[in-house]
Formats: structure tokens, C-alpha cells, sequence
């Protein structure tokens, strides 16, 4: 009997099996390890530390240098060490002088401490609190739907394909499953706003049932479009038809197929932004207005647990993004020479160009969420219903008109499901790519030019906004 | 907005300690869902008998404690009071005092310092009650410089004490007015920064336009100051209309409210009382300029009389035996209109305070503005009127 899942997980098997392992054992242990790795081994693991970037990337936006920026962390401990019997002042002020020095300065400006000892520090605090549940709390509710967040998040990456090779599975639905599991973060926030005897909680639970279940149908759209486009619902599939042989292998991708895909990309990268609730979309847990939200009464880890959940989400967002958008794993600049390689090293550097793909991704995220004020409950139910739900059936039916156009039919492809590159994919040619993109580039100009025209009646005055955004005068 | 409709309603207690009510501020609000029914606003949390304090303090010992009734701009409580009790001294001949030139021009370079960090507190906790992060921070930097050229000054970050009845506490430090100068010019630019940043974002506009609407007459009738009542359209300021100190030799613009969000927005909504901050930090630039173009020089001496309690002899003998009598002094505060009613009986020490500040008549019109908001609009609503909870309770 074996278990192989591909070349990866034999090669794996038999390295060890070398040791004198039994060969059913090393085959059972090689699948685990390969299907389990990358989700265990990467998810995980930048589900842990994205706070400490989402940390770093708001002080850097806000220009807080904090006291790791110069040479004031590893350096002044030295000098301090060093010359032990001088008053502070002077051990500082040699420090400066050190920073001001012409050659060494600006060696020393780069050394810092990088607070790396924050994200332990978190997670021993975390884990060091109480576990704590209000009075008056449904606790088999309060306690299972931190367990609930999280599978919701995780779950979905059991379909996820980190490579040709790195994926738990890949079954033709996947897509409908991605809905269907993502949803169950909807239902633990309900529970967890519910249970926690905590108005505010009760508000935040509310909030966040409203939003999900209404971005969910502009992102089902999203996915759908996506699937008849490529014809298949497994992401393997999906992956496979953005392939595109030579150089410029990124032209295949699907963002740069036809306008339409970039319509749905960016309807779906807003859906999924309020989804995950993040910023501008985080009225879930609007600290300004609902004190915490769905989370307030949380503590220790279980409100870890909750935070894990939601950069886990924020990563399935990008992976689902680079996947169903930038070609998945595959890199921008030719596939052949990385399938020429042998298959863990194939595997290898596919993961780490869909990791440098969703962490792209994770930062375009936070940095949303440190530029933009957060919209209110009726303008973010606005926003879904009567932009978002229309322009994503725009999309959809645009792609739909431009598939049977080039290819004669809407839908099934066949695209030989799993293993890419012996995918008949049928590609935008040139003409269609350039006559879509005029067409639809008329039509947006148009639209500009008609809102510039009849937006908004009465803008600000013209010398407040002067004054303000510091346009100058043309006397 | 009918209030005895059918439905359950929830009554939520925001605050005291709600991350958005700017202090110990206590609302008990009646929501239908999302939208609220009514709203109670329940003060007294940071009540410390301020008032009757003064009455057991002399005249000059009491100006450390207009420091604590607006933490945020204390240079301008102080100066309210100071010009109060010079006031109230100059009713009488023989006890007016003269005020030193240069501590004139120092007090009004000060106070509108102090407008500006006020200002930027105001329109940036404002911002992150929006839930922007960012600009919050980038005003806190402007204001932890005026914080820097304060403490050069006066030795402290935040309650100042630096006024005293006859002068000021001590003459600026070398090279201040260059500083000053300097901090002006970065200022400028990073007001610029900080509205292209959030002030002319879409979704900061849609979030403020047309909320919490104060018509001109309201704003009069509830008695709202400062910002508030411009923001509705009202072109009143003290410091134009009815100048104290040497605020009649500047030139500066009132700004008032002028339906700043455009189509979207009404006359006397938060994006005005916005926008009307914003705009007073500018004119505030501007008076800043003209003082430091105009302030006399320091004659360089330790005596220099710009004041200092200790220094002014003459303020020390005129409060032993001030003059009986009663006042009303208002000044121009970054929250508005704050005046000072003392009575004196001709003792050491004040027969009776008291205090009228902006934040506290700007509470009062909550009550008829929040029915019909949404939850997130309060936060908003707290946020355009720049209450700060000891000012309130005093």
C-alpha cells in the first residue's frame, strides 16, 4: 500500500527510509510533512510574527523612530560596557560622536536591536494571563468559537497549493468549499459577540454577521468569475490556466488578461478586505467606537487565538488573490527553468514566490489600515450592495461576452485538472487584449469626466482647499 | 426622530472610561440597533471643587489651578485669568497695573502656541476616533515641539503656570524666536501634509458631512463657543471683536464654517467644526509671525520686568488690597469663549470664582443632537465638538 501524493513526498519517503525506517511509516510520516509543512511550517508561523510587521510598518508611517533607531541600542551598550567608570552623560556623548563620525556614522545608524524580543515577549504574555470568562457568559459558546475562528482560517488552507507538489488536496470544488469554510469565521464572531454578555460585544458580533454575509455574495461573484474563466473550480486548475510559456511568463496571468479581470481583482481585494475585517472595514472591532468589539471580554490567549485568526485570514486573502489573480505559485519571469529543476527544489522555490506573493499582499493590507479612517455600518453596507455586488456582475459578464469571443464558448475548458503545464489553456490574443482595454479605458474615461463634470455640485471652496492642501496660487 | 415606537431598545452606558469620550465623560445612550433613540450625558466625574479652591487662595496663588481646568491649553487659561484679575486691579487707580510690553506680546505668542497644540489634539484625536491611526500621531509631533519651546520657557510640558498677574513668569530663553520661527514654517508644511493625508479623504468626509447639524440659531441658543459656534456660520471671536491684550494690533481672518464637505455636507456639520480648527491653526501662524515681528526687544537684564511674581513688585502690592468689586473677563480659548466672574471684597483672596468654559455648554446640545445618529456618528460628534472632560467638571 502506499500513500504517495507525488515525487516530492517519495523523495522524501525514501530519504527516510534510509534510516532504517519501515517503508509504510516513512511514507505516512514524507505525506504529513508534505502536506502539512507549508501550512504548519509557513501560515502559522507569519500568522505569529505579522504583528510585528503590521508594528514596524505603522511606526514607519508614522514616524515614530523609537529608541532601536542609531546606534542607541547594541552600540551604546558597548560604550557603556567599555567605559564603565564614565558618567552616563559622556558614555552618550561619545555615542553621538561615534554617530557623527564620517565613516562609521552611517555604519552605526543601520545597527539596531530590531525589537525581535516584542514577539516573544507577546507570546509569553499571552500565554501568562488569566483565562477569563465574564459572569453571566455562555461558556461552551465563549470558549469554542475562539476554536472556531481559528479553524475557519485554517481549514481553508487545506485546499491552498503552495507548489505543484505542496498541497493537502485538491479537489474539483475547491472554490465552493473556500466559501463555505471562510464562513465559519462569520459564526464565531456571531457567537463570541453573542455569548460574551457584553453589549459591546453583542454590537461588534451584529456588525461583523452584516458585513460578512453581505461581501460575501461580491466575492462569490469574484470566485465565479474566476472559475469560468479558467474554466475549473480547483485552484491547481485555476493556477495551470494562467500558465504561459517563455520569458514573460507573468503575461499569462489572469490580472493582465482583459480589464474585466482587473475590475473583479480589485472588487474582490476590497470584498476581502471588509471580509477579514480590516481596516477601513473593522467595525467589528472598532476600538474608538465598540471599545473592543467582538473581543472585548477575551483575554490571554484566547484573544491571541482570535488574532492569529485574523492574520491567517489576512494571508489566505493574499494567497487567494495571487492565486486566483497572479498566477499562484508560478514566478513572473518563466516557468521552465524552475520545472526543470528536481521536484523538492521545484517545490521549494514555487512556495517562496507565493510567500513573497501574499506577504506583498499582507503589507498592502497594512498599509490600508494605517492610511484610512474606517467607514460607518450603513456606508460599508453601501458600498457592497450598490457598488461592489454591480460592478462585480460587470466584470462577470464582461469576461463571460469576452470568452465566448475568443474562445467560442463560456466556460469548460479542458483544462486537464492538477498538474500544470499540460493545461490546453486558450489566451487572450493581442488584438482582443488591446481592443478590451481601449473599450473599457473609453468607457472609465467617460465615467471620470461625467462625475468630474456632475459629481459634486458643491465642492469645497476653492480658497479653503488652497489653504489647506497648499495648491499655489496662480496669480 | 419618534422615540416611543415599537422595539427593544438597549441602553448602553458609554463611557466613563470609552476610548472616545476624550475622558471620564459618561453618556447613557437608548439605541434602537445601530441607531440611537436618546442620549443623557452624566458629568461630574473629574469634579475638584476648582472654584471653591480659589475662593481659600490668594489672587495670584490660584493661577497654577486655571492650569488644571483645560490641561490642553493651559496658557490660555492662564492667561483668562491673569487678564481677569488685571481687570479687575485696573478699576481702580491706584492699583492698575502696567503691563510690560514685551510679556503682552509674550502672553498672546503663547496663547496662540497653545491654540495650535490644542487644535492639533483636537483634530487628531478626532482623526483616530475615525479610526486613523496616522494623522493622530503626526499631529502629536507638531505638538510635542510647541511642548519643547514650553518647557525651555517654563520647565513644564503640560501645566504651564507660566502667566502671572503683571507679566509672565520668566522672559523667553535665547534664541527662541528663531525656534519658534522655525517650528512655524515646518508646522505649515506638515499641516499641508496632514490634509492630504485625512482631511480631504473621501471616506473621513462621508463620515463627518451632514452629521451633528447646528444651525446659527441653535449654536446661540445653546450658547456654544469658539470653534463650535463658527463652525455653524456665526463670525464671532473675542480677539477680533472685543480685542484683550494686544490683540488689536494683529491681522488675521475668522474663519466660520461654510459647508466644507460640499454638496454632501450641511452648514454647521462636524466636518465644519473640522475644518474651522484647521483653519484657525493657520491664522494662529499668522498672528505668531506678526508677534515675533513686532515683540520689543529683551534689554538682556536678569530684572528684565516682563513680570514674574516675584519681579513685580508692584502686582504683589496691588493684590493685598485689590479694589471691591465684580468682573466678568472672557478670553478666546481654543474651546471657545472661557470667562472668569470674580468677586472681591478688597481681601487677599477672591470672595467668589467662576468659571464658564465652552466644553460644558457644548455638552448641553448633545441631548438634541444624538437621537437619530448611529454609533459611530457620537464618536464623531464627541470628536467635532473638542470637549475636554476638566474643563467640564472644573
Amino acid at each position: 500500500m502506499t500513500f504517495s501524493v507525488g515525487p516530492v513526498s517519495d523523495s522524501v519517503a525514501s530519504w527516510i527510509a534510509s534510516f532504517g525506517v519501515p517503508a509504510t511509516l516513512a511514507e505516512i510520516v514524507a505525506v504529513l510533512l508534505v502536506c502539512c509543512g507549508p501550512v504548519l511550517g509557513i501560515a502559522f508561523p507569519i500568522a505569529g510574527v505579522a504583528q510585528y510587521f503590521e508594528r514596524k510598518i505603522a511606526a514607519a508611517m508614522q514616524r515614530r523612530k523609537g529608541p532601536m533607531v542609531g546606534a542607541t541600542g547594541v552600540v551604546q551598550l558597548v560604550v557603556d560596557l567599555a567605559f564603565f567608570w564614565q558618567p552616563r552623560w559622556k558614555r552618550q556623548a561619545t555615542v553621538r560622536k561615534l554617530e557623527n563620525a564620517p565613516v562609521i556614522g552611517p555604519v552605526l545608524a543601520r545597527v539596531r536591536q530590531w525589537g525581535l524580543g516584542s514577539i516573544a515577549a507577546d507570546g509569553v504574555k499571552m500565554f501568562l494571563k488569566e483565562d477569563m470568562a465574564p459572569a453571566g457568559a455562555d461558556k461552551i459558546l465563549f470558549y469554542g468559537s475562539t476554536y472556531l475562528a481559528l479553524g475557519g482560517a485554517f481549514l481553508a488552507f487545506a485546499v491552498f497549493p503552495f507548489s505543484q507538489w505542496f498541497h493537502m488536496g485538491d479537489p474539483p470544488v475547491a472554490a465552493l468549499y473556500l466559501g463555505s469554510v471562510t464562513g465559519l469565521v462569520a459564526v464565531s464572531i456571531l457567537k463570541a459577540g453573542w455569548s460574551s454578555n457584553n453589549k459591546w460585544s453583542y454590537f461588534g458580533g451584529i456588525r461583523s454577521v452584516a458585513m460578512i454575509v453581505s461581501y460575501e455574495v461580491p466575492i462569490t461573484l469574484c470566485i465565479a468569475a474566476v472559475c469560468m474563466w479558467s474554466g475549473t473550480m480547483s485552484l491547481q486548475g485555476i493556477i495551470a490556466a494562467q500558465y504561459q510559456p517563455g520569458v514573460a511568463s507573468f503575461l499569462g496571468w489572469n490580472l493582465f488578461q482583459t480589464p474585466f479581470m482587473v475590475l473583479i481583482a480589485g472588487v474582490y481585494y476590497v470584498a476581502a478586505l471588509a471580509e477579514c475585517n480590516r481596516a477601513p472595514f473593522d467595525l467589528a472591532e472598532g476600538e474608538s467606537e465598540l471599545v473592543g468589539g467582538f473581543h472585548t471580554e477575551y483575554s490571554g490567549l484566547r484573544w491571541g487565538l482570535f488574532f492569529i485568526a485574523e492574520y491567517t485570514d489576512m494571508i489566505l486573502v493574499g494567497a487567494l488573490f495571487a492565486t486566483m489573480f497572479l498566477g499562484g505559485y508560478q514566478s513572473p519571469i518563466g516557468e521552465e527553468w524552475i520545472v526543470s529543476l528536481p521536484p523538492l527544489a521545484e517545490a521549494l522555490v514555487h512556495t517562496a514566490i507565493i510567500v513573497v506573493k501574499f506577504l506583498a499582499s499582507i503589507g498592502l493590507m497594512m498599509w490600508i489600515r494605517w492610511t484610512l479612517p474606517r467607514f460607518r455600518i450603513d456606508q460599508v453596507m453601501k458600498l457592497a450592495w450598490t457598488k461592489l455586488v454591480p460592478l462585480a456582475l460587470l466584470g462577470l459578464f464582461g469576461l463571460a461576452v469576452t470568452q465566448l469571443v475568443q474562445a467560442g464558448r463560456v466556460g469548460v475548458h479542458e483544462v486537464a485538472h492538477g498538474r500544470y503545464l499540460s493545461a490546453p489553456v486558450v489566451h487572450m490574443d493581442i488584438q482582443a487584449v488591446v481592443v478590451s482595454w481601449v473599450l473599457l479605458g473609453g468607457a472609465v474615461a467617460t465615467l471620470v469626466v461625467l462625475a468630474r463634470k456632475y459629481g459634486e455640485s458643491r465642492p469645497m471652496p476653492k480658497d479653503v482647499s488652497d489653504a489647506l492642501t497648499g495648491k499655489e496660487k496662480t496669480a | 426622530m419618534n422615540i416611543e415606537h415599537d422595539g427593544d431598545f438597549i441602553t448602553l452606558s458609554m463611557g466613563p472610561h470609552h476610548p472616545a469620550t476624550h475622558g471620564v465623560l459618561r453618556l447613557e445612550v437608548t439605541t434602537d440597533g445601530e441607531v440611537i433613540a436618546a442620549c443623557k450625558p452624566d458629568i461630574g466625574y473629574l469634579h475638584r471643587a476648582i472654584e471653591k479652591i480659589g475662593e481659600n487662595l490668594e489672587w495670584y496663588q490660584f493661577v497654577p489651578y486655571t492650569d488644571r481646568v483645560d490641561y490642553v491649553c493651559s496658557m490660555n487659561s492662564n492667561h483668562a485669568w491673569v487678564c481677569a484679575v488685571e481687570a479687575l486691579l485696573a478699576t481702580s487707580e491706584e492699583t492698575r497695573l502696567q503691563i510690560p510690553e514685551r510679556a503682552e506680546y509674550i502672553r498672546v505668542l503663547f496663547a496662540e502656541l497653545n491654540r495650535i497644540s490644542s487644535h492639533m489634539v483636537g483634530v487628531g484625536s478626532m482623526t483616530m476616533d475615525m479610526g486613523a491611526f496616522t494623522p493622530f500621531i503626526h499631529a502629536l509631533g507638531q505638538r510635542e515641539h510647541i511642548n519643547d519651546i514650553f518647557e525651555k520657557t517654563c520647565g513644564a510640558r503640560l501645566t504651564y503656570n507660566y502667566m502671572c498677574v503683571g507679566g509672565v513668569n520668566a522672559d523667553l530663553y535665547p534664541g527662541a524666536e528663531d525656534e519658534i520661527r522655525k517650528f512655524l514654517d515646518g508646522l505649515e508644511k506638515a499641516m499641508k501634509d496632514f490634509n492630504r493625508l485625512i482631511t480631504t479623504n473621501n471616506i473621513f468626509k462621508g463620515r463627518l458631512a451632514g452629521i451633528a447639524v447646528v444651525s446659527a440659531q441653535d449654536a446661540v441658543s445653546y450658547g456654544l463657543v469658539g470653534p463650535n459656534l463658527r463652525g455653524s456660520g456665526v463670525d464671532f471671536d473675542l480677539r477680533r471683536d472685543r480685542p484683550y491684550g494686544v490683540y488689536d494690533r494683529f491681522k488675521f481672518d475668522v474663519p466660520v464654517g461654510r459647508r466644507y464637505a460640499g454638496s454632501k455636507g450641511r452648514l454647521g456639520d462636524a466636518y465644519d467644526r473640522y475644518v474651522v480648527r484647521l483653519l484657525e491653526v493657520l491664522e494662529s501662524i499668522k498672528i505668531c509671525r506678526q508677534v515675533l515681528d513686532q515683540i520689543p526687544p529683551s534689554s538682556g537684564k536678569a530684572d528684565d520686568p516682563v513680570g514674574g511674581w516675584c519681579v513685580a513688585k508692584a502686582a504683589q502690592k496691588a493684590l493685598r488690597k485689590p479694589p471691591v468689586g465684580e468682573i466678568y473677563f472672557r478670553c478666546e480659548n481654543p474651546r471657545g469663549e472661557t470667562g472668569y466672574h470674580i468677586v472681591s471684597d478688597g481681601t487677599k483672596v477672591p470672595y467668589r470664582i467662576k468659571i464658564r468654559t465652552g466644553s460644558f455648554c457644548a455638552l448641553s446640545i448633545f441631548e438634541k443632537l444624538v437621537p437619530g445618529l448611529m454609533i459611530a456618528d457620537v464618536v464623531a460628534l464627541i470628536g467635532s465638538f473638542d470637549i475636554v472632560l476638566p474643563e467640564v467638571d472644573r
